[in-house]
This record gives C-alpha cells, sequence and structure tokens, in this order.
C-alpha cells in the first residue's frame, strides 16, 4: 500500500502539470459565449508527447492514465481524455483518436463526437469499434460544457473488437469517475478563491463557517471519489470501478447546487469559468444510468444476486 | 501508487483472523453487546489480551526493548482493523498500545517505564484518560483541573467529564494546569494517578452507548508525587499532540461498519428481501462510503509508516469515517427495522449504538470540518 506515486508517475504528472498551467489551457470567452472551449493545443500536446499511452506502460499504468484523466478535467479548456487514455490503450487493436463512447446503445448526443474519429459501444456481451467518416456527425447545441454531437448509429460500419466487454465497461466507469473528481475537485477550487477574496459582512465569505463546513465536506467527499478512481484504475476490478462511479455520481449533485450557491450571481454567469466544470460534472452524474445504477452494479460484483 | 497489499500483509492479516475465530468464544458478541467499557468487556478483555500477548499480537510494533518485534506501522494497522472487525476485544486496552505505552516510552521517566509498560505489555492494565471537563469538551486548552505544587508532592482538584472506562481503569493519564485555571495550552502537565488513590470519586454516568462507558469523576485534595508528572510543566500539549498522532485517524471503525454491512446483506438474502433495487443501491451507497473513508484512513496510515509529519489527511479522513458509520447504520435501521428493535441481533446493536458515538469521540467532526477548511483548503478565518 503506497499512496506515493513513483518516480515516473511523478515525472509524469509533473510534466502534465506545466502542460495544464499554460496559458491555453486556461479559461478564455470564447466567441459568441460558447459553453465549451475545446483545447486543441493541449490535445495535440498530450498526443505527440505519448502521454495517451501512459496506461500501457509498466512504470505509469493505468493509475498514472485516471490520475492524467483527473487533472485534465480540472482545466477550463476540455480535450478528449478520458477515452483516450483508458479505452483507447484495451480495445486490442490500433484506433485513431479523439475518441468517443457509448454505453448500452444509449440515445442521444455524445460528448466530443465532433472532435471525434472514431466511436466505441460498449454493450454487455460485446465491444465493437466505428470510423466515423467526414460529415457523419451532427453537431449539437447542449447545456453542458462539450461539445456534443449525433451521428446515425446504424449507417456506420462496425466491427466486433476482440475486447472483454465488462473489462471495457470497467475501464470507462474508472475513467467518468477520475474525471468527474477533476471536475467537482476545480470547480470548489475556482469557488475557494472567490469566496476568500469576497467580503461581505464585515468579512470573506468564506470565514462563515456556514460556508466552510459544505466545502470542507466537498473537499472530504471529492477526495474519497478520487482515491476510489485511482484505486479501481490499479485494480481493473468491476466492483471498484462502478463504487468509484456511483460515489462520484452520488456526491456530484449537491456539490455542484453548492458551488453555485457559494459564486452567487457570479456563478451564473459565463464570464467565470465555473460552469466549464460543474456543466460537465452534471452531464457525467447521469452517465450510464447515473449512481443508482452504478450502486446496483457494484452491489451485483460485491454481494451477487439476491 | 499502489493500492495492493504484499503478500506479507495479507499471511499477517490472514494469521490474526485464524487466531481470533478460533479464539473467541461463542458468548462474545453477547459480551460485547455490553460496550467496552462495561465490567463484562473488561472483565474478556483481562483475559483476552494476555492470549494475544503470547501470540505476539498485542504489541507488535513496540521497540524489543519493551517486548515488541518492532513491526512495521501497517502490521499495527492490519491488526487494529481486524480486532475492531471483531468487535475490539481488547477493549479500553487498544488505547495502552496505540499511544498510552507508545507516549510513555518517549516522555516517561525510568521509573514509570519499568512500573506502566510491562504490564502494559502482558494486556493487564486498564487505563482511562482524564481529558475533557464540563467546560473544556473540543476546546481541551480551557481546561480548568488544577495542579498545584507543596514540597514534594502535587495536589490535584478539579472534575473530568465523559472518561470512559474510568469505573474499572488502574490508572489515569491526567491533563491539568499546574498555572494559573485557564491557563491555556502552556500550562498543561500530565500526571500518571493510581485510580485507587486517596480523593478521587467516580461516578458512572448513564448513557446511550452501553453501561458503565462514561463517566464523571472527581479530583478533591487528590496527592500524587511530583514523579507522577510525565514532562516538564506546561509541556503537557506537546506531549497530548505526540500522544494523539499516534492515533491520528483514531479507530478503524468503517471496517467494523463494512463487515456490519455485509451481515445486514446476509441477512436480507436470508430473508430474500435483497432483490429490491432500492434497497441494493442503498447497500452498494453504504459500502462505498466505507470504501472511501478506508482509502482515506489508509493515506494517513501510509504517511505514518514514511514518517511524514501529520497533515490535514488525517482530518479528512475523520469526517469520512463518521460518514460511513452512519450510512451503514441508516441502512441497516431503515431495512431491518426488527434488528434493531430488540436484542436478538447483538452486532447490529453494538455498532449501531457504537456509531452515535463516531461523530463525537475523540474529536468532534465539526472540529475536523474547521480544520479541513483552514488547513486543507486554506479558508480565511472570521472577522
Amino acid at each position: 500500500m503506497r499512496f506515493e506515486p513513483n518516480d515516473s508517475q511523478a515525472t509524469f504528472a509533473g510534466v502534465l502539470g506545466q502542460m495544464l498551467a499554460a496559458p491555453q489551457a486556461g479559461f478564455q470567452a470564447v466567441p459568441d459565449w460558447g459553453r465549451f472551449d475545446y483545447g486543441d493545443r493541449l490535445d495535440r500536446q498530450l498526443a505527440e508527447n505519448g502521454f495517451f499511452d501512459a496506461a500501457t506502460e509498466d512504470d505509469l499504468g493505468p493509475v498514472a492514465a485516471a490520475l492524467m484523466v483527473h487533472n485534465v478535467a480540472r482545466a477550463a479548456v476540455c480535450v478528449e481524455c478520458a477515452a483516450s487514455a483508458l479505452v483507447r490503450p484495451f480495445l486490442g487493436r490500433e484506433v485513431p483518436r479523439p475518441l468517443a463512447v457509448v454505453v448500452d446503445d444509449a440515445p442521444g448526443a455524445i460528448r466530443y463526437l465532433p472532435q471525434a474519429r472514431g466511436l466505441v459501444s460498449i454493450t454487455a456481451d460485446a465491444v465493437h469499434y466505428a470510423d466515423l467518416p467526414e460529415g457523419a456527425v451532427t453537431r449539437v447545441d447542449s447545456l453542458y460544457a462539450y461539445p456534443m454531437g449525433t451521428v446515425d448509429r446504424a449507417a456506420l460500419d462496425w466491427q466486433r473488437l476482440d475486447a472483454d466487454p465488462a473489462r471495457l465497461r470497467a475501464l470507462w466507469q474508472v475513467a467518468v469517475a477520475a474525471e468527474l473528481a477533476g471536475l467537482l475537485g476545480a470547480g470548489t477550487e475556482a469557488v475557494i478563491e472567490h469566496v476568500s477574496q469576497r467580503h461581505q459582512f464585515g468579512q470573506p465569505l468564506g470565514a462563515f463557517q456556514g460556508i466552510q463546513h459544505r466545502l470542507a465536506t466537498a473537499a472530504v467527499e471529492i477526495d474519497g471519489a478520487r482515491l476510489q478512481a485511482l484505486r479501481a484504475a490499479q485494480s481493473g476490478g468491476i466492483g471498484d470501478a462502478a463504487a468509484a462511479l456511483g460515489y462520484a455520481q452520488g456526491i456530484a449533485t449537491r456539490i455542484g447546487y453548492d458551488l453555485h450557491q457559494f459564486m452567487g450571481a457570479m456563478g451564473m454567469t459565463l464570464e467565470h469559468p465555473l460552469h466549464r466544470w460543474t456543466y460537465r460534472a452534471r452531464l457525467l452524474r447521469a452517465d450510464m444510468g447515473g449512481s443508482a445504477a452504478s450502486y446496483l452494479a457494484y452491489a451485483d460484483a460485491r454481494w451477487g444476486a439476491a | 501508487m499502489d493500492f495492493t497489499w504484499t503478500e506479507e500483509d495479507a499471511a499477517y492479516r490472514a494469521r490474526i483472523r485464524a487466531f481470533l475465530e478460533r479464539e473467541l468464544p461463542d458468548t462474545w458478541p453477547d459480551i460485547a453487546r455490553h460496550g467496552p467499557g462495561s465490567a463484562e468487556q473488561t472483565a474478556f478483555s483481562l483475559d483476552f489480551c494476555p492470549k494475544l500477548a503470547e501470540a505476539g499480537l498485542l504489541i507488535p510494533h513496540w521497540p524489543e526493548e519493551w517486548g515488541g518485534a518492532a513491526r512495521p506501522a501497517w502490521e499495527h494497522f492490519i491488526l487494529g482493523e481486524e480486532l475492531w472487525r471483531a468487535g475490539e476485544p481488547r477493549g479500553a486496552q487498544y488505547m495502552n498500545v496505540n499511544w498510552i505505552g507508545p507516549v510513555l516510552m518517549k516522555y516517561g521517566s525510568p521509573e514509570q517505564k519499568a512500573r506502566y509498560l510491562p504490564e502494559m505489555a502482558q494486556g493487564r492494565a486498564i487505563w482511562c484518560q482524564g481529558f475533557s471537563e464540563p467546560n473544556a469538551g473540543s476546546d481541551l486548552a480551557s481546561l480548568r483541573t488544577r495542579a498545584v505544587r507543596d514540597g514534594a508532592d502535587y495536589v490535584i482538584n478539579g472534575q473530568k467529564i465523559w472518561t470512559s472506562y474510568a469505573a474499572l481503569a488502574g490508572t489515569c493519564f491526567l491533563l491539568a494546569q499546574t498555572g494559573d485555571a485557564g491557563g491555556g495550552r502552556s500550562g498543561i502537565a500530565i500526571f500518571l494517578v493510581p485510580m485507587d488513590t486517596p480523593g478521587i470519586e467516580v461516578r458512572a454516568i448513564p448513557s446511550l452507548i452501553g453501561h458503565g462507558d462514561i463517566h464523571e469523576v472527581f479530583f478533591t485534595d487528590v496527592r500524587v508525587p511530583a514523579s507522577a508528572r510525565v514532562g516538564e510543566e506546561g509541556e503537557g500539549w506537546a506531549i497530548i499532540s505526540y500522544g494523539l498522532a499516534n492515533e491520528r485517524v483514531g479507530i478503524p471503525r468503517y471496517e467494523m461498519a463494512s463487515h456490519e454491512l455485509d451481515r445486514m446483506v446476509a441477512e436480507l438474502k436470508a430473508r430474500g428481501q435483497f432483490g429490491d433495487s432500492v434497497v441494493r443501491s442503498r447497500a452498494a451507497a453504504a459500502g462505498a462510503a466505507c470504501e472511501a473513508a478506508r482509502l482515506q484512513v489508509y493515506r494517513v496510515v501510509d504517511g505514518r509508516a514514511r514518517n511524514l509529519a501529520p497533515g490535514s489527511d488525517s482530518n479528512l479522513a475523520r469526517v469520512a469515517v463518521v460518514t460511513a458509520e452512519h450510512a451503514v447504520t441508516d441502512f441497516g435501521m431503515d431495512f431491518l427495522p426488527d434488528c434493531f428493535s430488540g436484542t436478538d441481533h447483538p452486532s447490529f446493536l453494538s455498532h449501531h449504538e457504537r456509531a452515535i458515538v463516531t461523530g463525537i469521540a475523540a474529536g468532534a467532526a465539526e472540529i475536523q470540518l474547521n480544520l479541513v477548511a483552514r488547513r486543507h483548503l486554506n479558508l480565511p478565518k472570521g472577522a
């Protein structure tokens, strides 16, 4: 049991941190007040430097990949990272990226589809992949701070992959859990900065115990979500992955509410980046059936049938 | 990062579990039901802890000089997990081996070490901690019990409250002010006071957590020799901080909670009531809360094993453990209400009764949240 990253993981995280601290990963208003800002430069940097291959490197492994998903989610720009870091390396064949994922053929728009060059479909008994031909994807305007799109799935040229669907599902659950923990953590940090500077009633908002305790509770829960996602990344356990996702999804609603509450009217604007994290979190909290479905999967894995 | 156990750790855990399965009697759940401060559990611990000592499972982390085997911090923690999972058959003695003994090793005089450590190592010592007072609970530094120097002695006057195990303890680890009352942290000293010293009166407080568990202790002109003082006057706060750093995460309550959750699920399965998706989802939510707490506690133990200075991780862990305990208790009460209305399920009742203490004992949950806010989030102080 060791919570300290090994040397390779620490170096990996350090270089990643430098990329994420660069201005191109930060918040900038988008023309016409668009809800998201796709980080093309960050995406290229990560790809060119092999960051999306971390999961299959001995000294890094899925833990480093999950940590990367978590940390990239903390950026104000968004980059397709979860599928590339934790699903793509385990598909059993080379596929291009950015990559989009759909589970159990869930209806509706899919995140990152407008950028994606391929779509992975995970169902109970199989994993399929299809290239996304030029012009196949229709962009969708969405509340959520992701690029979203739809595609005529029946028209795609699906190929069945030689991959374990249960394992791929677990990897995707880990990826979404890690991303969600990163989003909630970054949103919390933005709110902490605000309540530390904003004075009302003669003191910073963040000095009021009513606010402190709710932010502290959120911090405890986000930390618990992050650790569960990292452990599940290493163990590859179906139960660990479902528990991690259920837990992250379970805490997301109240924390998201609190973050906007403490930001006040400023948090309702598109001039402040809070929505970049909270509105991505809103989508992920309902992914794969949401917390209840994730918890049912955990119950199945831990206790078996009734 | 590595979230797996070594083969050595797993074998050690298996050895403890086998020992407990072999040595704990069938009557243990009913004994445990009486609470760790009860006469029943205390008598049991005085019989059971010598067996643990003989098997090398009482103080494995202590240095060899004092009867231990200088085993790593992780083994000590695994031992605590397994014993707490089994209902904590050490009773009050967990305090001796976890922190009172280590404090005496570091700060005690040669005479104090020789007098107290061997009987702790043998599993024959019951201690109580004289910390809280009527006006000094979470705000411990404002304690008012005074120890006044009188020649070669100190004369102690004051009152302690919520003192666990006091009625049956042989010795009290007492915090008192040696300067003016209200002297704060800088005036605190520690005394080791035999509980049969004239002038000590113990009154049990009827409580929700088991008969004999909490007490008031009155000190009226209690005379102890200066040799009963640990360290110097004014050094008490530093000493107790060191001692409690050994207990950064307290007892591994999430382990008992997780174990009880498994038992609750087994009971629901036996009744054919674990098919409902609401029940299954709620059980899983409680289970995930336990796992979150487990990992947050493990990180603290990892820090201790690597000799890192205590930080805010322990405050996060304490809050997570409270949440997990409550999630499991609520699950049981919601879906197995009859198990909590009678006495047919002693382990559920034991867990239920202890869970209510989780957020209060050893540093209230709200204090932990204050510390998370200040230390971990760097939120500002009020005007």
